[in-house]
């Protein structure tokens, strides 16, 4: 246990990197969304056409896609935590498995205080209609749309779920270099088309979108937080055999 | 009692490519061994394995008697100081503190120290360091973690040879007082030649010589003068190397050479030099040096 407190305060040394930068970059995606929804009239307005002025009803939808600034940068955080830092934590006789272990808790451990954090603002956002200007930068239709707890848990889920999959790539990157990481890619690629293909040949693409929209945001959550486990479970198998 | 190290058959296969070859030795335990050996010669191949970051293809590696791959009770009584390092993005005292969380005997204080020697600024991220600079904040952190098993590879690529003499004065005395198991792949074997209490040679994946530094101490002599009185005085010993160069000879004699045995050197005007360690892995690593090629003819 102790030795994974270490690693995850290994990480946390560059803690701008996980703690400040994140939030930097959310906040600038926040500004530039606040901008661009404060410059798209809400509901109706007029227009002058050749028919004189005219209402017109604003129909654009109000959702922003600011979230996905601090999703994204989970995922590089994921990738960075084994590409630059392995090798090192290797040498002062740390096993692969208490590494990997130790990252994967900071990366759960942050994930949840994130999540509280997105809640926050989401709640915010629901009093403030939409930081005045009435967009959803915090609010997600169906999936992220909930109460507060549900909000809370699909984030933590969600964050968890990019920082496991930034890891494997950082692991195949850091032994297979950037040849190892397209090969990755492209069997991600083949193993989806596969799946295509054989909902195409099984004709069940009925019953595949019958299962996605019959499904819960819960149920989304369940889905992401098992695909999340096969990440890390990936992740785990991978560095386990690699020479670094 | 269990040897640190206890290596029997080790076997790694690269594709095409046969970095160890059946390699058998124990290390001794609190004893700093020279692990020697042209490049290429499977030493970093050997220490990787014994640290658990690269694996064998066939045979058994235990350290402190148990399997050392994937072993969290095992690794944490070690350290390895390789000179291709990849660090993190780290300012060095960030590193040095890092480092010493892994270490419950890591001493701040000759970090510290060492800090100064090296002229090390703490402050400075890694990646900004020159290649000496880069060698030093291995070196210190192999010193400072005083683990039981502390193994360096090459550590001091880029450091001047002042850095050097304080490398090997600060692992002298530090082992000294805090005695622990060392294995030490150097080039530099002239050098270290006075450091070392055991050397394992190694070439082309098997290990040619594995003797305590004490024994190999006159196991052979280069015997120089006129031709005629070497001839003479060489009869019937075992040779190594022979040269010569007009009407003087060089030869090298295997084997201690006994007070009356020398004897006639004196009257022949002989000189008899014993054979520098250097010199000796030269012989043992199989292919002469630029060393070995030179003619000593001094009379």
């Amino acid at each position: 246990m102790n030795t994974l407190i270490n690693v995850a305060r290994y990480h946390l040394a560059k803690r701008v990197d996980y703690l400040v930068l994140p939030w930097v970059w959310l906040a600038f995606a926040f500004t530039v969304d606040l901008v661009i929804f404060a410059m798209i009239p809400v509901g109706h307005h007029s227009v002058l056409t050749a028919h004189g002025i005219v209402q017109v009803q604003n129909t654009s939808p109000r959702d922003a896609g600011g979230l996905g600034a601090i999703v994204a940068i989970y995922f590089v955080l994921g990738i960075m935590s084994v590409a630059k830092s392995l090798p090192f934590a290797l040498a002062l006789g740390v096993s692969r498995r208490s590494y990997y272990a130790g990252t994967a808790v900071l990366a759960v451990t942050l994930a949840v205080g994130y999540g509280l954090v997105i809640t926050a603002l989401q709640a915010i956002e629901r009093a403030t209609n939409g930081w005045g200007v009435e967009t959803h930068i915090f609010r997600v239709p169906y999936i992220l749309d909930g109460p507060w707890y549900q909000t809370w848990l699909t984030m933590s889920v969600a964050l968890t779920l990019l920082f496991a999959y930034g890891m494997w790539f950082g692991i195949i990157y850091r032994r297979w270099s950037l040849i190892g990481s397209i090969a990755f890619s492209a069997a991600q690629v083949t193993v989806l088309v596969t799946a295509a293909l054989l909902i195409t040949w099984s004709h069940s693409w009925r019953n595949t979108g019958h299962f996605f929209t019959a499904l819960s945001a819960v149920g989304l959550t369940g889905i992401l937080a098992a695909l999340g486990a096969a990440l890390l479970a990936g992740g785990y198998a991978t560095v386990r055999r690699i020479a670094v | 009692m269990t040897p640190p190290i206890s290596v029997t058959g080790l076997t790694r296969r690269y594709r095409g490519h046969l970095a160890l070859d059946n390699v058998t030795f124990d290390a001794q335990d609190g004893v700093i061994t020279g692990l020697l050996g042209r490049n290429g010669a499977g030493k970093t191949t050997l220490m990787k394995i014994i640290t658990g970051q690269e694996f064998a293809s066939a045979g058994d590696v235990r350290v402190f008697g148990t399997n050392p791959v994937e072993n969290d009770a095992v690794l944490r009584r070690m350290v390895f100081v390789r000179e291709d390092q990849i660090y993190p993005d780290f300012k060095v005292g960030h590193l040095l503190r890092t480092a010493s969380r892994f270490y419950p005997d890591w001493s701040d204080e000759l970090a510290d120290t060492l800090l100064a020697d090296f002229d090390l600024p703490a402050g400075r991220p890694v990646k900004k360091l020159s290649r000496g600079m880069r060698s030093a904040v291995g070196i210190i952190i192999g010193l400072a973690a005083r683990a039981e098993l502390t193994l360096f590879d090459e550590p001091y690529a880029g450091l001047d040879a002042v850095a050097r003499q304080v490398f090997y004065d600060r692992l002298l005395a530090d082992y000294a007082a805090y005695p622990r198991t060392v294995l030490l792949s150097t080039h530099l074997i002239d050098e270290t030649a006075g450091l070392l209490e055991r050397v394992l040679v190694m070439d082309k994946g098997h290990v040619v010589l594995d003797a305590m530094a004490d024994d190999l101490r006159g196991v052979a002599t280069r015997v120089s003068g006129p031709a005629l009185a070497v001839d003479e005085f060489t009869a019937g010993h075992p040779v190594w190397d022979s040269r010569r160069m007009g009407s003087q000879a060089s030869v090298v004699v295997v084997g201690h050479l006994a007070e009356p045995d020398r004897a006639p050197a004196m009257a022949g005007r002989l000189t008899l030099e014993p054979l520098s360690l250097q010199e000796l892995v030269v012989h043992a690593a199989g292919r002469p040096g630029p060393d070995a090629q030179m003619m000593r003819t001094s009379a």
